[in-house]
């Protein structure tokens, strides 16, 4: 797999709320299953700084973005759901 | 589609789920507020949540207002202050007796920015229940409030009070002088104080007792050792003060054994109590009183022996009633002279001077010049001392009559012939008189002469030769080397 396919996901948080912990560690877990060294994580916490919600839009918390491949997309809530997860997250053609 | 409807649409479904998430309690949190202006803001927090957590607590908790009235309780808090439930609405008064109410209501009033804790008592009499209290003040929305929380430390008391029972117990146990072994139902010794290293040797905590201290026991019928005991005390029985030995003891091997039930609170049998005291002093006096018992009971018939045999060779040589009176009363107040002299000494060894000393006493003043006595501090057995006496008594009735002390001028030296240089050489010693005239052997030789002559030859070495010097009397005598206690040979 190229540099390029690498998956740049952007989890936006709210401190330590339950659903902000939940989701953390749902993306670290499925990430580690499903795309072993083919993803890059970053966690953007919007209750130190909420105006990084600009970017994206983000309203509810906590959201995930799917910054690179293009299109963007968007999952919110804990991830829970490995699913729903991995549909949002394949890249077309694999 | 055109390329802004295609936006237009995307937008609306990241609305649309959006909405979806947070009807459905998917997130917990929005940004809101104005562009520039945005805030966090925490949604769907579950009070239920939390009213369970609270309700699942151990401890207490009630939130009252300012006048003391319940707005919340949980099921613990009904429960340590013993009622059925706490409803909101209830005053502290309802809740609580009134003394710990009117405490209550003056930590609610006094309180409102500390935390202090307090210690009730609770329960039915007798059955006291310890709760930690504790007051907070809390803000209730625009109102304040105040917080209470109630612990039951009831078991916490409980076990300092065991503890400083259990140390109060364990002084005791140390200060006590007999050995003192606490075990438990196997017969593991738990507890030991210091006076058990006379049992002991080691550290016996841990130890089975059984196997560090084997006993067998002197009188008691059904024991058959220290398993055994523990066995009885386990079962619930004492046993107070049996004979015992313990062979593997450090130094003394003979006690006195007690064995008493370990009870707890609920007055079950935890394991045992051993106590065991030293008896070997009291075995060794007894034994010293059974020696003396058999020792006296030889002296007695010793000396009923030698009086019997006084009388009877006296009476053969003493040619009237009278002589043999004055005669045997002398040899008997001689023979008490020197058994005073013992008894006086516990019959311990006596020395030869004090013999000299007592057996002379009746006869002449033996501070005056008469009497020469040279050394002779050399200590002879009882035995000895009493053979030496009746020698003297008789060569000092014979110097009376018929020798030195006759008449005035004549004077009488005792002193130690020669040194001795070896454990077996007897104690010599001589008597020699000055008797100031010329002095013959006399034509007949009475049972004194006997006495002197044989008295001292009990033993090997032993005796006594008489001369008959022209200057006076001498006499060599020889107390066997058995009978002399003499640190310097």
């Amino acid at each position: 797999m190229s540099e390029g396919e690498n998956r740049k996901l952007i989890l936006y948080v709210a401190g330590q709320t339950p659903k902000s912990l939940a989701a953390i560690s749902n993306l670290r877990r499925i990430c580690d299953e499903h795309m072993s060294g083919r993803y890059e994580i970053q966690v953007i916490d919007l209750r130190e700084n909420p105006k990084l919600a600009r970017e994206h839009s983000i309203v509810a918390i906590p959201t995930l973005v799917r910054e690179l491949p293009v299109p963007v997309r968007k999952i919110i809530g804990d991830l829970s759901d490995d699913e729903k997860v991995l549909v949002s997250l394949r890249i077309e053609g694999e | 589609m055109s390329e802004p409807s295609a936006e237009l649409r995307r937008r609306l479904l990241e609305a649309e789920e959006t909405l979806r998430a947070i009807r459905e309690g998917e997130v917990d949190a929005l940004v809101v507020g104005a562009i520039d202006r945005e805030q966090v803001l925490s949604i769907g927090g579950d009070p239920e949540a939390f009213r369970s957590f609270i309700e699942g607590m151990e401890a207490g908790a009630a939130v009252v207002d300012d006048s003391g009235r319940i707005l919340y309780s949980n099921g613990a808090f009904a429960r340590l202050t013993l009622r059925a439930s706490a409803q909101p609405g209830d005053t502290l008064a309802d809740l609580f007796d009134p003394e710990t109410a009117r405490t209550l209501a003056d930590c609610v009033e006094s309180n409102r920015e500390g935390l202090q804790d307090l210690r009730i008592p609770s329960g039915p009499r007798g059955a006291q229940k310890f709760l930690q209290l504790s007051v907070r003040p809390l803000q209730l929305g625009l109102d304040r409030g105040t917080a209470i929380t109630l612990t039951d430390v009831t078991e916490r008391i409980q076990a300092e009070r065991e503890e400083q029972a259990e140390r109060s117990a364990r002084a005791i146990i140390a200060s006590a002088n007999e050995a003192v072994l606490v075990c438990d139902l196997r017969g593991i010794v738990t507890h030991a104080n210091a006076a058990a290293r006379a049992v002991y040797a080691g550290d016996p905590v841990g130890l089975s007792l059984a196997q560090i201290v084997p006993m067998t026991f002197v009188d008691a019928t059904g024991l058959t050792g220290t398993a055994d005991l523990l066995e009885f005390a386990a079962a619930g029985d004492a046993i107070q003060g049996i004979e015992a030995t313990a062979q593997n003891a450090p130094a003394a091997k003979d006690f006195l054994v007690s064995a008493a039930p370990l009870r707890g609170a609920g007055d079950e049998v935890n394991g045992s109590v051993v106590t065991m005291v030293d008896l070997s002093q009291r075995k060794a006096a007894e034994r010293r009183q059974a020696l003396l018992m058999r020792e006296l009971d030889h002296r007695v018939k010793n000396t009923l022996t030698l009086v019997l045999a006084i009388s009877r060779r006296t009476l053969l040589k003493e040619q009237s009633f009278d002589d043999f009176q004055t005669a045997f009363t002398a040899r008997i107040q001689a023979l008490a002279a020197t058994h005073n002299l013992l008894a006086e000494r516990s019959w311990e060894d006596l020395s030869v001077r004090d013999i000299i000393d007592a057996e002379l006493m009746p006869f002449v003043d033996i501070k005056r010049p008469r009497i020469e006595i040279d050394g002779l501090e050399t200590r002879v057995q009882p035995r000895a001392a009493i053979a030496l006496g009746l020698v003297v008594h008789e060569l000092a009735t014979n110097a009376v009559k018929y020798g030195a002390l006759a008449r005035e001028g004549g004077h009488i030296r005792i002193s130690s012939a020669r040194p001795r240089t070896q454990p077996d050489d007897p104690l010599r010693i001589e008597w020699r008189e000055h008797a100031d005239r010329l002095v013959t052997p006399p034509l007949r030789f009475g049972y004194g002469q006997t006495v002197i002559s044989r008295s001292l030859e009990y033993a090997s070495g032993g005796g006594a030769v008489l001369r008959f010097e022209p200057e006076g009397v001498v006499c060599d005598l020889a107390v066997p080397a058995v009978d002399v206690v003499d640190a310097t040979v």
